[in-house]
């Protein structure tokens, strides 16, 4: 505790005294806080510092008023907004109280810190300090700032006199002190932001001046003037740096300026033109072009570049080099080097194959970016036992480690060793060349080969006694030549082996020799060989009678093959004899003539060729000589045989000798010996690339043997791949070296410990070892010379001794693991290249794993490498491997059929629902089918097996007659095709079947829309708008209505007005108009007043019945009434079923019937009339209208006048009068005779009538003829969008026909001829009459669903019911042979809709017939039902081919007259024309 | 299951159409009705609804809510035509015109408890570059005829498959079948 800290302490309790509130507590933690943190900094500015500092302050003009000065302005601020603590007392004590008490504080303090300074020697307070220690700013800013700014509100308001003293002081100092606000010192805005502000940017800044201050311990202005200071200084001295610096420069300039001056010569800069430099580089640099040289310049002169490639030849990958620096390289070459050398045959640079691998032999590392902590992350992994991989665990069931590999290691012998002497050496040699005659003795080839030559001579002998042979002389011959052949390879072989046993022998003892001479020469033996050559006596006298008889054999033998060869050679000297003379001849004779020839015209002479070089006189081979012969025999025999009478040399080599001690060695060779000495051996065991185990290190023997004789049992997991042995040397304490490694063959299974046997397998290694004593080293010269010739130079070498077999387990069961293990599936791609590796070595032993290996690593067939491989394989795999030619669809089929098909077809349900998948109609739209077989009754089935079984059957039951019946059959038949074909022609949906889209609006829509919106809102004449159409889906029983609007009749029959006659013949048969005259009805007012009696003629009213449902009129008056009445009639699809196919199939009809309503006075008393009426209502039927329901469906409305049927005879009723009075105002329709009604029938909803199925159907027509109607119809379609025209039609066979094939004129029945044989236009009705007849049948109903099958007629005759089509096709054809000009129209008419009619022409007119019901029209006839056309169709006239036809499209204007516009499509062309004179006038036709 | 008179199984499914994300279009409402096979017949329950009109959540999921309840039963003797709920999802274009927003439909699931179906949706797409304007400026985009063609794979194959885009739009029907 230094006497600082005393004072801090009592100002602080001083501070308690002023401020009693609780508040203040507060504050004073946070100072106490505040000042601890503070006792840290001080201590480090020690005392001396401060005075020191201090004594700097002394200098400054106001030392002391400045201290005193700052206290306060400094308690100002820290009550201020800076010092959170006054706020609560500054709100709960008056403000007036408050400044008084500070006031007095202040006055305090300052009589107080006087009293302090002058006692502790301007020891700094630290409450100046306190203010900006980092401490408390951080505190304070930790406390919030908010409370902290409203304070300093709170206080600039009320404490006005404070803030003014505070003013005064701060304007004070400001003229005090130099900078107007000590940065130290905050400012009010200063403030502000400290407290609103973070102080993020700058926290250095506002730190480090803090430090800076507590550790000067001096109030700011202080340490403003110490801060300021410092830099000036440094500015002052780098300035005086400068200064210095600035004249040292000068002054050396000046000095180089005079040197300069003296020897530089002004002289304009060097400047060679690019040109000129480009020249010299020229000159220097040689750049080689870029382009490719052509292959001409690569090659020598007339040399084609021959690709080996091509020529089958392998060719490696060449390494992949950029074309350019190809090309660089090329032109390089060219001009350095001119002989071509680099260049191959193909006229490329010569280059190795690609040595690059394919694939990485480092496992690719892992460079994944990623987050250095997450791999520096040590992950713990619970220790797992090591799991072999696959392809190296042997059998995975049993138990693992049960096999066991035993190595033998019995020793290890040294062939040559760095520490061989040379006598070593050459012991080494010996005892190899020893070894070799050992072999060789043993098999002793020489010996049998001689036995054999004499075995065969014998043989020779035999066969060349005739008598002792029965074969013919051919085979005998034969065989002796054979023989004789025989004998000779024999020979040569013997005297090879002969040759060899003595050249051995020689070698032996030479090399003895050489050893001794070494030994005699160094005086010490360092090996105890020692060869002793035994000598074994032969008999002299049969020795050299056997040789001299060998001799003398093989004489005669060669002999005889020198003569054959002679005679041989004789002939073929004879042969070449005579060709030499004949040509010889020929020459002298040329010659002779070139002498005549010469004379002739010997200027040819030059000119003469030789084309053939004379042939050399033959040489006569020369005899053999004997004596030659037996020399060279007898000098072979010589050098390879042991000459007669020698003895047989047998040489032994024995470990007998001594070696020379130590001691009597030569101080190299004791140097020697004890490096051997030092030397030691071991071996290391390594199975599959792991150290298993090492041998006993066991020191090198003098003789360069080591022994182990160790066995190591190898328990193994894994497959053996490698077996090694390393063999490890260590000199003294040194270390080791590895001498050589040892490949050990993997035994196969079939050798088990015991049968093994003990191999040598030798190693050398390639270590240079000089060694400064006898030994010779390794790889390095010696010699045995003194003058050092004839250098040897030798490698470390030896051989193992050991055996590796596979153990047997106790129970006599080889430890062998089973050889199905391997599996050649898992080898990683690395050990793709290597066969062994990858599919182990006996792997190679088995040729479909060889070539499954072969065909999965690619093997390049080319490379010279693999060609015996390629072979093997080829061969191993045409013959054996065999392949399915089959190939097995759904092959686990069996596995997944859970039931058995007879089962399956058995069940009931599972038939149901296959018949259902098929729409069988019967069973097309069945619910709910049974969910158990037992559910489904029998009788479900029924009627459809009926159906198949009587498909065949005609019942005559249901019919009239057999004909009938068989048409009902048929007609059935085709219907059911029909359904067939649109059932699946329903599955097939167009884009628009299953979208609804906007088509793109062309001009015209535009157009008319455009048109639209200037159109008037509320027209007077309203069109009728289209209503929505409904799609039938959502529609049950009564949704639909129809509606029938009955707007006028005319010309409805009257009663007759004869009635009038018989007025009184029945009182009760008057009628009641009759009766009440007098009150007629206002109806028709025109018509009463033509009545003079005022009658009512008719009052009819309408009654219409549609699926048992009537409903009329009421009761209109006069011959043309108008109701204008609608009548609704719900309507009932069959079944309840309202889809589209359904309602197509609605046969009935709207009847529309017109009857008359009388009434009948019936009162029988005249009395009672007053009082009472008495009437009965009579409706008399006068006719009706039928419409069939599949019309309006289709049409959606039908809207016009029809021909009322009238019965022939109405009795009571006529038409008469009516004629009379309409013809008139309509002179038009006096033409046709019957009654009118006009009719407004349409469906309520409007159903969406079905599409007819789009189906291209093939056809038999030629194609070129299918290809113009398209082009047809397609032209008039664009032409009349609306109109009708058909070119090709759906025959009943469902085939596309060209619709004129139904067109041919077709004789009408005899009888119907002969009715009126002068009257044709009678005729044409009664035939008209006859069609008509036949019964109408629409297509929807007898072939379901909207279709138009077109029959011929004569089919036709035969259903003996068809379509509209049928009927006009039947007429027109009949009218065509009655000699009418007809035509087929298809128009559209009311009520039918699309339909055919016949068009004839008369003498003048026109005549349009109803097929159906028989009527004509006239051109002019307003009633007539057709009322729009789309085309004609009919035989081409103005051609003879009757085939030939011209198809019309008549086009209406909206005038009256007909503009002769055709276009006629005649055959296979369709082309535009004017026909003049087919001008029909049908004026009453709308323009469609 | 339960099996009265001729055995049938009843599938009872009651759940809602919670909510959709679309996240271009705004104030959609939706219509479900439910395509099944001809072993299929509804007991109880309402086929077809439409809910209200609902706009955009204000927070950040922007979702679609309808909560709108589906509680339907169904009688079967087969399971084959299971059947399928098929949402269509309806709402005004720019102009005003009321446009469909996409089509989805997805099998009611097979086992019972609760479930939570996410259905992608889907439009037709117009078939050309002129015919997509036309149809945008006439407010009449491409429609099926019928929403259940979703449903069904007949005649979507070929001409109508590239017509599609999927939306990123869910519907998550909860449904419990029992």
């Amino acid at each position: 505790m230094n006497p600082k800290e005393e004072k801090v302490k009592i100002i602080t309790e001083e501070v308690d005294e002023n401020d009693e509130d609780a508040g203040v507590g507060s504050q004073k933690k946070t100072s106490k806080m505040a000042r601890q943190k503070r006792k840290k900094p001080l201590p480090a500015a020690g005392p001396e510092e401060m005075v020191s500092e201090n004594a700097h302050l002394g200098n400054q003009p106001e030392p002391l008023q400045e201290d005193s000065d700052t206290r306060p302005v400094s308690m100002t601020t820290r009550r201020g907004p800076r010092s959170l603590p006054p706020i609560p007392s500054a709100s709960r004590t008056g403000f007036a109280e408050f400044s008084m008490r500070e006031r007095m504080r202040e006055k305090l303090q300052a009589a107080r810190s006087k009293a302090e300074s002058t006692l502790l020697q301007e020891i700094p307070t630290p409450r100046p300090r306190r203010l900006q220690s980092p401490g408390e700013k951080e505190l304070e800013t930790e406390f919030g700032t908010e409370p902290g700014e409203e304070a300093q509100k709170t206080q600039q308001e009320d404490d006005s006199q404070s803030r003014s003293r505070v003013k005064f002081r701060d304007s004070v100092r400001k003229i005090k002190t130099k900078p107007p606000v000590p940065p130290g010192f905050p400012s009010a805005e200063e403030a502000y932001n400290f407290f609103t502000f973070n102080f993020d940017p700058e926290p250095e800044e506002s730190e480090e001046k803090p430090k800076a201050k507590n550790r000067d311990g001096t109030t700011q202005e202080e340490e403003e003037g110490e801060e300021e200071e410092p830099p000036v200084q440094g500015i002052h001295k780098t300035d005086e740096q400068l200064l210095i610096s600035a004249t040292e420069a000068e002054a050396f300039l000046w000095g180089l300026d005079h040197t300069a001056a003296d020897f530089v010569a002004v002289r304009p800069a060097d400047y060679e033109s690019a040109h000129v430099r480009l020249q010299m580089e020229k000159e220097l640099l040689f750049v080689p072009s870029r382009l490719t040289v052509p292959t001409y310049k690569k090659l020598p002169e007339n040399v084609q570049p021959r690709y080996l490639e091509d020529e089958g030849l392998y060719i490696g990958t060449r390494p992949d080099v950029p074309r350019t620096c190809q090309n660089i390289m090329e032109n390089r070459l060219l001009t350095q080097e001119p002989g071509r050398r680099w260049f191959g045959d193909d006229g490329r640079i010569v280059a190795l194959p690609n040595p690059i691998k394919p694939f990485p032999s480092r496992p690719p590392v892992l460079t994944q970016e990623q987050d250095f902590r997450a791999e520096l992350e040590t992950l713990y992994k619970k220790a797992v036992k090591y799991v072999h991989r696959s392809q190296h665990m042997i059998g995975s069931g049993d138990s693992p480690g049960n096999f066991q590999l035993d190595i033998d290691i019995s020793g290890l012998i040294f062939t040559h060793h760095p520490c061989f002497s040379r006598e070593h050496v050459l012991a080494a040699k010996l005892a190899q060349l020893y070894d070799q005659y050992l072999a060789r003795h043993q098999r002793n080839k020489a010996k049998f080969l001689t036995d054999k030559l004499q075995a065969l001579r014998n043989a020779v002998q035999t066969g060349l006694n005739p008598e002792k042979t029965h074969k013919s002389l051919d085979t005998t011959q034969k065989t002796i030549n054979e023989y004789k052949s025989e004998i000779r390879q024999t020979r040569k072989l013997r005297d090879a082996e002969q040759e060899k046993d003595r050249m051995l022998l020689k070698t032996i003892i030479k090399v003895w020799k050489e050893m001794k001479s070494l030994r005699e020469f160094q005086r010490f033996t360092n090996t105890p060989l020692k060869l002793v050559l035994r000598k074994e006596k032969v008999d002299q006298k049969a020795d050299e009678e056997a040789y001299e008889a060998e001799i003398q054999a093989e004489i005669s033998e060669l002999l005889e093959e020198h003569m054959e060869e002679h005679e041989q050679k004789m002939e073929a000297y004879r042969a070449a004899y005579q060709q030499w003379k004949a040509w010889k001849k020929a020459q002298r004779a040329k010659k002779k003539k070139k002498k005549q020839a010469v004379e002739e015209h010997p200027e040819e002479e030059m000119g003469e060729p030789y084309p053939e070089e004379d042939p050399v006189k033959p040489v006569p081979p020369e005899p053999t000589d004997r004596a030659l012969m037996e020399h060279q025999v007898r000098e072979r025999a010589a050098r390879s045989r042991r000459r007669p009478g020698e003895p047989l040399l047998v040489p032994e080599l024995s470990l007998a000798g001594s070696v020379t001690p130590n001691e009597q060695c030569p101080r190299v060779e004791v140097l020697r010996r004890e490096d051997v000495k030092r030397r030691s051996i071991y071996l290391k065991v390594i199975f599959n690339d792991k150290e298993v185990s090492r041998t006993d290190s066991r020191p090198l023997g003098a003789d360069f043997r080591v022994h182990f004789g160790q066995i190591f049992n190898l328990q193994i997991f894994n497959w053996p791949e490698s077996l090694t042995l390393q063999v490890y040397e260590t000199v003294g304490h040194s270390g080791t070296t590895l001498l050589a490694e040892v490949f050990l063959p993997i035994p196969e299974t079939t050798i088990v410990t015991g049968r093994a046997p003990i191999e040598e397998v030798e190693f050398s290694s390639n270590q240079h070892v000089t060694l400064d004593h006898e030994g010779v080293g390794s790889g390095m010269p010696f010699s045995f010379e003194a003058d050092g010739s004839n250098q040897l130079i030798l490698m470390t070498s030896g051989k193992v001794s050991n055996s590796v077999a596979w153990a047997i387990g106790e129970n006599g069961i080889p430890l062998i693991p089973p050889l199905s293990q391997q599996n050649i599936g898992f080898r990683s791609v690395l050990k793709r290249a290597d066969a062994i590796s990858s599919i182990g070595t006996s792997g190679l032993t088995d040729l479909k794993k060889l070539a499954k290996w072969a065909a999965e690593s690619k093997l390049d067939p080319n490379d010279p490498n693999n060609a015996p491989l390629m072979q093997l394989i080829s061969v191993a795999t045409s013959g054996e491997s065999y392949v399915p030619d089959f190939f097995r669809l759904e092959q686990l089929q069996q596995e997944f059929n859970f039931v058995s098909d007879e089962e399956l077809s058995r069940s009931k349900r599972f038939r149901l629902l296959c018949l259902r998948s098929q729409e069988v109609p019967e069973f097309r739209n069945y619910k709910q089918i049974p969910a158990y077989d037992r559910e489904i009754m029998e009788k479900v089935f029924q009627d459809y097996e009926k159906r198949l079984r009587d498909r065949n059957v005609i019942e005559t039951k249901d019919h009239i007659d057999p004909h009938r019946a068989m048409v009902a059959k048929y007609l059935q038949q085709v219907r059911e095709s029909v359904i067939n074909r649109f059932l699946i022609a329903k599955h097939h949906f167009l884009l628009s079947d299953l979208i609804v889209e906007e088509e793109v609006p062309n001009i015209s829509i535009l157009g008319l829309s455009l048109f639209k919106l200037a159109e008037q809102k509320r027209p007077l004449r309203p069109r009728r708008k289209g209503r929505k159409k409904v799609t039938a889906q959502n529609l049950s029983d009564g949704d639909i209505k129809v509606l029938v609007n009955i707007i006028r009749a005319y010309d409805i029959p009257v009663r007759k007005p004869t009635a009038s006659k018989f007025q009184q013949p029945s009182r009760s048969s008057r009628t009641f108009s009759e009766k009440h005259a007098a009150s007629p009805p206002t109806h028709s007012p025109t018509h009463s007043a033509d009545y003079p009696l005022g009658q009512v003629l008719v009052r009819p009213f309408v009654e219409v019945s549609f699926q048992r449902t009537i409903c009329h009129t009421t009761t209109a008056e006069g011959p043309n009434p108008s109701w204008n009445e609608e009548l609704e009639l719900p309507f009932r699809a069959p079944n309840g079923d309202y889809s589209t196919s359904s309602l197509q199939s609605v046969k009935d009809d709207v009847f529309i019937n017109i009857f008359d309503e009388v009434l009948y006075d019936v009162l029988e008393d005249d009395r009672e009339r007053g009082s009472g009426i008495h009437t009965r209502i009579e409706r008399h039927w006068l006719g009706c209208v039928k419409i069939p329901f599949s019309t309006i469906y289709f049409q959606a409305k039908i809207d016009g006048t029809f021909k009322i049927d009238i019965p022939p005879v109405l009795l009571g009723y006529s038409k008469e009068r009516s004629m009379i009075i309409e013809r008139g105002f309509d002179s038009v329709r006096s033409l046709s005779e019957g009654s009118y009604i006009t009719l407004f029938i349409t469906m309520e909803p409007q159903l969406v009538p079905g599409e007819s199925v789009r189906e291209k159907f093939d056809s038999q027509e030629d194609e070129k003829l299918l290809q113009a109607t398209e082009k047809f119809q397609a032209e008039c379609a664009l032409k009349f969008p609306h109109r009708q025209c058909l070119t090709t039609v759906t025959d009943i066979s469902g085939k596309t026909v060209f619709i004129t094939r139904y067109l041919k004129p077709l004789n009408p029945p005899q009888e119907l001829l002969e009715a009126c044989p002068n009257n044709p236009q009678a005729t044409a009705e009664l035939v008209a009459r006859y069609v008509s007849l036949i019964p109408f049948l629409p297509d929807t109903v007898s072939f379901a669903g909207i279709c138009d099958l077109w029959s011929t007629s004569d089919q036709f005759l035969d259903l003996l019911a068809g379509d509209e089509e049928e009927h006009a096709v039947l007429l027109c054809n009949y009218f065509l042979s009655l000699g009418k000009k007809a035509w087929l129209v298809m128009g559209s008419a009311i009520p039918e809709g699309p339909t055919a009619y016949v068009l004839t022409r008369e003498q003048s007119h026109y005549l349009i017939w109803n097929p159906c019901s028989g009527h004509f029209y006239g051109q002019f006839d307003t009633f007539c039902p057709l009322k729009s056309v789309g085309c004609l169709i009919g035989p081409d006239n103005t051609d003879s081919q009757d085939h030939q036809v011209i198809l019309v499209t008549p086009s209406f204007g909206g005038t009256l007259n007909y503009e002769g516009y055709c276009r006629r499509l005649v055959k296979n062309r369709s082309y535009e024309v004017r026909v003049p004179e087919f001008k029909l006038q049908c004026h009453h036709l709308l323009a469609v | 299951m339960a099996a009265a008179g001729p055995s049938v199984f009843l599938l009872m499914v009651n759940g809602q159409v919670e909510s959709a994300q679309f996240p271009e279009y705004d104030d959609l409402y939706c219509k479900y009705c439910f395509v099944y096979g001809q072993d299929w017949a509804p007991t109880a329950g309402l086929e077809e609804g439409i809910s209200q009109i609902t706009s955009k959540s204000q927070d950040v999921r922007q979702a679609l809510v309808w909560n709108f309840p589906i509680d339907v039963t169904f009688k079967s003797t087969n399971p084959y035509g299971w059947p399928q709920i098929v949402l269509s999802v309806y709402g005004p274009d720019v102009f005003g015109n009321d446009v469909v927003r996409g089509y989805g439909a997805v099998h009611l699931p097979f086992s019972p408890g609760r479930h939570k179906r996410t259905i992608p949706m889907f439009v037709p797409e117009s078939t050309s570059k002129l015919q997509k304007f036309t149809s945008w400026f006439m407010g009449r985009r491409p429609e099926y005829t019928d929403p259940k063609v979703v449903a069904q794979g007949e005649g979507r194959e070929g001409e109508n498959a590239e017509a599609e885009t999927p939306k990123a739009a869910q519907l998550m029907p909860p449904f419990s079948s029992q």
